[in-house]
């Protein structure tokens, strides 16, 4: 017999060492920081084997439905550990320079990874706020940490300005769910819609505000204004922080309000995506040519990338979610390294944020361009990288639901992506080094990026395990 | 079994060759070059084997291997020699060592770096001829991209990057469409037959309505027209051959250009022969205008690599016309003009890189009588001028005779039948051979011949590396031409599967496998082509 | 006579104070402040609707969402005036037009 907490047992763990690390950081000299840090990556080394040890192919439930467990959740969860752990590792010597490898950042790190497992494994609209809350509350002022900087505490204010306008813009939707259909409940509202006992206007009305809200926190066109300045204006680290795991977590949210809750709304919520997805594709990947700043670049190409998981996401079958699964993992495994390069690439007074940084990489280090290489081709979509395996996935999903102009707008849009992706490959290659300082870097650091690299090419090559990975946990999580 | 494993062996060669790249020590450039000479020999010998293994009197697929590979999309990794590639396999494993060879001496930045990137091509190369899974094929087709890209851009001339860039967004431009009619001709495959498959044999029955034959068509035709290429989509070729070094425009113009004409013989026409059928004119048409409009635009130019990519444009065009000849004659003389030109623009490709190594200079003004000051050059430049083009016992004849006499056979049933386009074309075509007779002799008169000079004299004439690889061509540009039944008959069963293939409608509206044409192509107005083989090959 | 307001009079009430705050944070060009109480209220409205709602159906569990709203509003002002003392700190001014450094 299980106990009825044990679907919560990683949240748990996460929190108390989250408070254990908050508390004992007050006791330790500058010189002992490192005690915090390993604590912290051994609290996501045994979230991570809590997940894998307790999961099951049937989902359970905790907390009176407000909680579910499911192979999808497990996996999603996994997937963020392993990459806040590796955000953790690439930002250590980054933010030990600048003065900021301080116990809030670990404390702050781990708690809006709380917010993330929460958001994955939520089953009510309860839960899925409180998650979002408060990953987003810690992001908010993990972008502000950096005290004497005028851009990130620019950037700080427009993320939550614009951040709380779309929680509220959500709230205001699920309120509108909650009037036409009863629950707060996402799988008794998807029941009471099927039955098609909600009011048809409110439950309408609702969905607009919430896609909406969704749209915010993808950060797909429209709703794209706070991404640029958030990546340009928060400390690298931060946006390493900020482009990887929450977009997992991003994902479960649209998926259990879209896929579950609104299941039946969703001939109303295709049109939307639609021109989510295409507004996102063409003006993201069009803007991103313009950027001379590598961070608002892969911010716009955030923006694009969104737009395609949206395609996949959209044709609202198990294909096509676990495309978008499938492409978001993918996205999240190549932004953990481009940001790690650039990271690399940093030292004291010098950011490597801007795309002429890069000149000359290859006469440098060969091995890094090699990795910015794999990177930028896996981002553009060119075989044999992960990037492309995601493309098709969700483009052949779109296909098969019978969007073909879409699909062919989307490959049209990669094509223009594929040019700015090249400017930096130009740049590493063909230029000459004008910057020759060696690039050095702890050794966990270069070996994780290193894997994180090369990952790109082994599963380009052999994508089937991940693939198969994310079909498995959709099918085993009641898509079907 | 075994060769099927040799096969693999072959194509992942060059990889495990780049390992050995990697991890040998820095500063051993030497050591790099005869290593990666050493590797493109064995992979030659191998393939060598397995061609003379390799059974003329089979249909089909020989030294398969099929494995699941993404069993999701019901993709697979099947490889295998057939008659459509056996030969383009041959003649790429062929230039490998002369590739390496030839860069011995032109590249000094990056010695590692440039000869991974050489073997990364050629397994990408020999990966795209040997796929048997559209999903396969189109991996390794874009795989050609990177390397291709960093080689303009890293070791190509002064505009490189502008070249490299141009190269990759035509030729990338081209595969995303590509990717978008896969995707639509799999899941319309899924959704009339229940098999979820990207496996050729299983497209080639594939039952598409013709207009949606026809979006196909234009979109895998783009792509392969980008890559042959056709006028008007050849701009990006000058470019990238001028920038590129010797070793990247040997690839480029020995190799990578078939692919185009590779991709239409097995995979645009044979899996929409409907919409084949009615754009035979409008092809017939481009092939012409190519062969024309490369060899009036060679004829004026000043850049000698210019010449000679132009004069591809031209020579590929006969590989297009004699496919759409869809006769005996056109299909095989189309192959094996492939190889010859791979053969005779690899050639001078070389020679063009061997001059500028000495004069630092491609414009043909500062050249003249070179015949005085580099006899052995002239010599082999002579002869590889004279195969360019076609001169009978040179392994230029032979293709382009075929072509011709396909192309003829043709246009006169068509005449027969009423229509008098296809003559007219044909006519035009042959006036293509007077043109490359007519810019390749001038070209060769003001190089080899007059008043003796060329800058950064003196210098040597070719060394005994120089005379080998040149040699080496020159020899299978003769054997091609003296003896082209041996590798016809290797190729005979895969051209009458072709003209089988292309030769019956699957419009859906007829049962498949129904010998003639549906009533849907003549509808479009689209001239009926004939389509029975008119007798084999000599 | 007086009727009890019935439930679209709520969501009338709601929507109208939602409208405020969207033209709140959309026209407002001159100080941040008036950005976060724009947001305060917005929550107000979100919370009105799940009141009234909860109220009509009977179903508790709607206000008691709207108990975690109030707390999580509490927690997320708290660290929208912080960010606000920074910015004031580093830039000099909370006018909304002169937070330009970051476009692009």
């Amino acid at each position: 017999m299980t106990h009825a907490l044990l679907p919560v047992l990683p949240e748990a763990v996460l929190l108390a060492a989250a408070c254990t690390v908050l508390l004992l950081d007050l006791f330790l000299p500058p010189s002992r920081r490192h005690w915090s840090f390993w604590l912290t990556q051994a609290t996501l080394l045994a979230c991570a084997a809590i997940t894998v040890a307790t999961a099951e192919l049937q989902p359970l439930h905790a907390f009176g439905g407000l909680v579910v467990d499911d192979m999808l959740s497990d996996f999603l969860k996994l997937l963020s550990c392993v990459a806040v752990s590796t955000m953790l590792f690439y930002s250590r010597g980054y933010l030990a320079v600048r003065g900021l490898f301080r116990g809030e950042v670990l404390v702050l790190t781990m708690l809006a990874l709380l917010g993330m497992m929460v958001m994955i494994s939520a089953a009510s609209f309860l839960t899925l706020y409180l998650g979002l809350e408060l990953l987003a509350l810690c992001l908010y002022s993990m972008v502000a940490m950096h005290r004497t900087s005028n851009a990130a505490s620019e950037a700080a204010m427009k993320y939550f300005v614009l951040g709380a306008l779309a929680s509220g813009m959500l709230l205001y939707g699920m309120s509108m769910v909650y009037g036409a259909t009863g629950s707060l409940d996402i799988h008794r509202i998807a029941r009471v819609i099927h039955a098609g006992q909600g009011n048809g206007t409110v439950l309408l009305f609702g969905l607009v505000f919430v896609v909406s809200g969704i749209a915010f926190k993808l950060g797909a066109v429209p709703y794209h204004m706070w991404v640029p300045d958030v990546y340009h204006g928060a400390p690298t680290a931060v946006t390493l922080l900020i482009g990887t795991a929450p977009k997992l977590a991003a994902f479960a949210l649209t998926l259990r309000l879209l896929g579950v809750a609104l299941a039946g709304l969703e001939f109303d919520w295709q049109g939307m995506l639609i021109v989510l997805s295409l507004l996102s594709m063409v003006l993201g990947n069009v803007t991103a040519i313009a950027q001379t700043n590598i961070k608002r670049m892969l911010a716009y190409s955030t923006i694009a990338n969104m737009g395609f998981m949206l395609l996949g996401f959209l044709a609202a079958n198990l294909a096509g979610y676990s495309a978008a699964m499938f492409y978001v993992v993918a996205y999240v495994l190549t932004s953990l390294a481009s940001f790690g390069v650039v990271m690399l690439l940093a030292r004291e007074g010098f950011e490597a944020d801007r795309i002429e940084d890069f000149r000359g990489l290859n006469q440098r280090s060969p091995w890094w361009a090699f990795i910015m290489l794999l990177v930028m081709f896996s981002l553009a979509g060119v075989p044999p990288t992960l990037g492309f395996y995601a493309k098709f996935a969700v483009i052949e999903a779109a296909v098969g639901a019978g969007f073909i102009w879409l699909a062919v707008a989307a490959v049209l849009a990669s094509l223009v992506g594929a040019f700015y992706y090249l400017r930096v490959v130009k740049v590493m290659y063909f230029e000459d080094a004008v910057d020759t300082t060696p690039i050095v870097a702890r050794g966990d650091n270069r070996a994780l990026l290193s894997a994180n690299g090369l990952a790109l090419l082994l599963f380009g090559i052999l994508p089937q395990p991940l693939m198969g990975l994310c079909v498995v946990a959709l099918a085993q999580s009641g898509f079907l | 079994m075994f060769d099927a494993a040799l096969l693999n062996i072959v194509v992942y060669l060059p990889l495990g060759g780049i390992a050995l790249l990697l991890a040998a020590p820095a500063g051993q450039d030497a050591f790099v070059r005869r290593l990666t000479l050493g590797l493109m020999t064995l992979q030659l010998a191998l393939v060598a084997w397995l061609y003379l293994r390799f059974d003329p009197t089979v249909a089909g697929l020989q030294f398969e291997t099929r494995l699941p590979w993404i069993a999701s999309w019901g993709v697979h990794y099947q490889i295998g020699l057939d008659g459509y590639n056996v030969l383009l396999v041959l003649m790429t494993a062929f230039l490998g060592p002369l590739v390496v060879a030839g860069a011995f001496t032109a590249i000094r930045k990056d010695v590692k770096l440039f000869y991974s990137m050489v073997l990364l091509i050629q397994f990408a190369m020999l990966g795209t001829f040997v796929a048997q899974d559209l999903f396969l094929f189109y991996v390794f087709w874009e795989t050609m991209l990177i390397p291709m890209f960093l080689m303009i851009g890293i070791w190509g001339g002064e505009r490189r990057i502008y070249a490299t860039i141009k190269f990759f967004l035509y030729t990338a431009f081209g595969s995303i469409l590509m990717l978008a009619a896969v995707i639509y001709l799999v899941l319309s495959l899924q959704s009339t037959t229940g098999i979820t498959s990207f496996a050729f044999a299983d497209l080639y029955r594939s039952q598409l309505p013709l207009d949606v034959q026809c979006i196909l068509l234009a979109a895998f035709g783009l792509s392969f027209a980008i890559k042959v290429p056709m006028v008007p989509l050849h701009t990006w070729l000058p470019d990238a051959h001028v920038e590129a070094p010797t070793a990247g425009s040997v690839i480029l113009a020995g190799v990578l250009l078939k692919m185009g004409t590779y991709g239409f013989m097995k995979l645009g026409f044979p899996l929409f022969p409907d919409a084949t059928l009615a754009f035979t004119p409008a092809i017939m048409f481009l092939a012409v205008v190519s062969i024309v409009y490369g060899a009036c635009v060679a004829l004026v130019q000043t850049d000698i690599k210019k010449i000679i990519a132009y004069s591809s444009i031209s020579h590929l065009g006969y590989v297009m016309l004699g496919l759409v000849s869809l006769n005996l004659y056109g299909i095989q003389g189309a192959v094996i003009q492939m190889v010859s030109h791979g053969l005779t623009a690899a050639g001078l490709f070389l020679m063009v890189g061997m001059i500028y190594e000495r004069c630092h200079t491609r414009e043909l003004a500062d050249y003249g009588g070179l015949a005085k000051l580099l006899p052995v050059y002239s010599v082999f430049f002579a002869i590889l001028t004279l195969a360019s083009i076609g001169l009978p016992t040179t392994s230029g004849f032979t293709g382009e005779f075929l072509v011709l006499l396909g192309a003829f056979g043709a246009a006169w049933q068509q005449y027969e039948l009423g229509s008098t386009l296809p003559l007219a074309l044909a006519s035009v075509a042959v006036s293509g051979v007077v043109l490359g007779a007519l810019y390749m002799l001038w070209f060769a008169q003001r190089f080899l011949f007059g008043a003796a000079k060329a800058p950064h004299q003196p210098f040597g004439d070719l060394d005994l590396r120089e005379r080998a690889i040149l040699g080496i061509i020159v020899a299978a540009v003769f054997v091609l031409g003296l003896f082209p039944d041996e590798p016809m008959r290797k190729t005979e069963l895969a051209a009458k599967q072709f003209q089988q293939l292309v030769g019956t409608s699957r419009t859906g509206v007829r049962a498949a496998g129904e010998p003639g044409r549906g009533p849907a192509a003549s509808e479009n107005g689209a001239p009926r082509f004939a389509r029975a083989g008119t007798g084999s090959a000599p | 006579m007086i009727t009890a307001p019935a439930l679209a009079h709520y969501l009338v009430l709601g929507a109208i104070l939602f409208a405020i705050a969207m033209a709140g944070i959309f026209l407002n060009r001159k100080n941040v402040i008036i950005l976060l109480m724009a947001i305060e209220l917005m929550l107000l409205a979100v919370n009105m609707n799940f009141i009234a709602f909860s109220s009509f159906m009977d179903d508790m569990a709607g206000q008691v969402f709207v108990f975690f709203i109030l707390t999580v509003a509490a927690a997320e002002s708290a660290i929208g005036l912080a960010i606000l003392v920074l910015l004031f700190r580093n830039v000099g001014t909370i006018n909304v037009e002169d937070l330009d450094r970051l476009k692009g």
